[in-house]
């Protein structure tokens, strides 16, 4: 069989399997009556720490309700995400989850025009007040933690741990997003106010993929100062290889006061051993759960927009235990 | 001075050794710069913790370049390696067993992009960027998603041969990592698979008409690539005792760097080992140097992307004969000027 031929019967079998797969994975439909559609920006990257409780939440909201959902992941990239709500509006969904990361200039006109075509837009984790405000009735809510007041809250709680006026800190996070540092930034803001002198270190984009690459980052900026009392970060993966950091550099537990966010497995054991004194809960599952159902009630009994208020504390060595095997669930 | 010129200049011609210099008038401004960080032993410690996983990837991609392919889908091994050698742990297989299926995973990988490449002449860009997409998508898949903690493994054998510290301090990686671009080294320069893979990388037809399986050869080294990127996904996941389904997503242009900085051409048909691995080192230590230095901020991205050009620009310079051309302006600027009638 000549090579042309093989090519051309393989590539009508990848073709076969890979259009094959996607029928399986569309899903069955409801028997009687149109499903509910849902696109939903769910943020970073399938499984990672800052995502994947709201994936769950939202698969769960899904099956409860017997809703067709697409998930969107946009590595927390602006631009990805306005591409993907244009993706969204040009498949005529019944609701649309975005989230305010491309700020309210970029948004505005986009669910002007949703909102006229009779798709339901709510948002999740990241506010946007004023189209809130504009849409609340046609269903537009919020599900999400007040980034701002969460980062200050972690870093009071990092305040709480030990840290007095005149100490050294770091936080390191995201810096050149701006919808990714409104939390440090509120990390910032309470390790200022206590009288501490804080720096700010920018994570690259490298480093926010991978981030055991931040290793010999820290270890350096540790070396270069070693009278460092905190290190504050809201980037849910760096926060679980802080401890790595930690050791790497020298440190023993409670040497260098710790405060990050979300709660994956090696965050957990850091909390347990001491290395971090505590973590930023917005409770991601609600995050993914009610915006899928707002759209749903909205869809069947014209709900107006609910602002639900996810970032209830922190989590700290005294109140991990009773929470730790709904984290390795993925559920918190 | 025409001794010094030509001794600088044959200087310049021994493999890796003009990217060395690079790395070592890199690490010596660091010093300068920052002597509590770069005279103290954690710094290089750390480096030895995280850059061997890169060191390792180049030092594969070295190969596939120099066969005048590209492999895009080494991140995706990383991942998928990692994964299977995590969820054998946590299911209760020993350690060496979870090794082993990581890395016959990514053969498994590398042999499929080998067909696609050398048999169904797909070109190696698009056919391993697809790869990456696919095999990404699998390890999301069948991990649902979740991250999966391995701290237990720390005390067993495997990780302690593999990513363990002797004397308490030295990460065993950095060994591994040593001991393959050794055996690298040999294959590319000294090994009948290596010369086949220059020969193609310089024309795969004068190759074939010289006897060389261009087809067998190039499914091999696709292979041989997967089971480097295994292995690579073990010692990352070995080390941080945890599996990210992200994990090596941020890999893939550090690595390319590295395999350029160290002086491999793109054009194929030559790659240069030694020059690799002290390029994996620059690159893998450019943030933290930089960070070292005390600059913070929004400058860190800028100054690191300034000293890669710089380093890139005198790899080059020195790997392209600049050093001669230097030499010669130094001896010229040396010789005394002449007052009066002279010539």
């Amino acid at each position: 069989m000549s090579i042309s031929i093989k090519r051309t019967l393989t590539v009508l079998v990848v073709l076969g399997l890979a259009l094959s797969s996607l029928a399986w994975a569309g899903g069955t439909k409801e028997a009687g009556g149109k499903q509910i559609v849902v696109y939903m920006q769910m943020g970073g990257t399938a499984g990672d720490a800052s995502t994947l409780a709201r994936t769950n939440g939202a698969r769960a909201a899904a099956a409860a309700n017997g809703v067709k959902l697409i998930e969107q992941y946009s590595k927390w990239d602006p631009q990805t995400m306005i591409d993907q709500f244009k993706q969204a509006m040009a498949a005529k969904p019944d609701g649309i989850v975005i989230m305010g990361h491309p700020g309210e200039a970029a948004f505005a006109a986009l669910v002007d025009q949703a909102e006229a075509e009779g798709i339901i837009v709510t948002s999740g984790n990241n506010p946007l007040p004023n189209i809130e405000a504009k849409y609340q009735d046609k269903g537009f809510g919020y599900a999400g933690a007040d980034l701002y007041d969460g980062g200050f809250l972690t870093g009071q709680a990092m305040v709480k741990a030990g840290l007095k006026a005149g100490d050294e800190a770091l936080v390191y996070d995201i810096w050149h997003q701006e919808g990714r540092s409104r939390s440090s930034q509120g990390v910032y803001d309470a390790l200022t106010k206590a009288g501490l002198k804080v720096d700010k270190l920018d994570v690259s984009t490298e480093v926010d993929s991978d981030t055991s690459l931040a290793i010999p980052i820290l270890t350096a900026y540790l070396q270069k100062h070693p009278n460092l009392k905190a290190i504050g970060t809201q980037h849910g993966n760096i926060t679980a290889n802080l401890p790595k950091v930690l050791q790497a550099a020298g440190k023993k537990p409670g040497d260098v006061i710790c405060g990050g966010i979300d709660l994956s497995p090696a965050t957990i054991a850091g909390i347990e051993q001491g290395w971090m004194s505590a973590s930023f809960d917005q409770v991601l599952y609600l995050q993914g759960y009610v915006p899928v159902s707002q759209i749903v009630m909205t869809k069947l009994y014209k709900i107006p927009g609910l602002h639900v208020n996810t970032g209830v504390g922190t989590v700290t060595p005294q109140n991990i235990a009773e929470i730790k095997p709904l984290i390795e669930k993925g559920v918190r | 001075m025409k001794r010094e010129g030509s001794l600088l200049a044959s200087l310049g011609r021994v493999e890796g050794l003009p990217t060395a210099a690079v790395l070592v008038l890199l690490y010596l401004v660091f010093i300068v710069l920052t002597p509590q960080v770069f005279l103290g032993y954690r710094i290089y410690m750390s480096f030895f913790q995280t850059i061997p996983p890169q060191l390792v990837l180049a030092l594969g991609l070295t190969l596939v370049i120099t066969a005048g392919e590209i492999d895009l889908s080494f991140p995706a091994v990383v991942a998928l390696s990692g994964f299977f050698f995590a969820w054998c742990f946590k299911h209760g297989l020993p350690p060496w067993c979870g090794f082993l299926v990581g890395l016959a995973s990514g053969g498994l990988v590398g042999y499929i992009n080998g067909v696609l490449v050398a048999r169904l002449r797909v070109p190696s860009i698009m056919a391993t960027l697809a790869s990456q997409f696919f095999w990404y998508g699998v390890t999301i898949l069948i991990a649902g998603g979740l991250q999966l903690d391995i701290a237990a493994v720390i005390p067993s054998l495997e990780h302690r041969v593999f990513t363990g510290r002797i004397f308490g301090v030295l990460p065993t990686q950095a060994l591994w990592a040593a001991g393959l671009a050794v055996v690298m080294w040999f294959v590319l320069n000294r090994h009948r698979f290596g010369e086949a893979i220059m020969f193609i990388g310089d024309n795969a037809e004068v190759a074939r008409v010289m006897g060389i399986n261009v087809e067998k050869t190039r499914v091999t080294l696709f292979t041989l690539m997967g089971l480097i990127a295994g292995f690579a996904g073990l010692l990352l996941t070995s080390e941080i005792n945890v599996f990210y389904p992200t994990q090596g997503q941020g890999m893939l242009l550090p690595v390319m760097a590295a395999v350029f900085v160290g002086g491999t051409s793109i054009a194929g048909g030559s790659g240069l080992v030694a020059g690799t691995f002290f390029g994996a080192y620059i690159i893998g230590s450019l943030e933290a140097g930089v960070v070292a230095t005390g600059i913070g901020g929004y400058w860190v991205q800028l100054v690191e992307g300034v000293v890669m050009a710089a380093v890139v620009i005198l790899n080059i310079v020195i790997n392209e004969g600049g050093i001669s051309v230097l030499s010669g302006a130094v001896r010229k600027w040396s010789v005394p000027v002449r007052s009066g009638s002279g010539h």
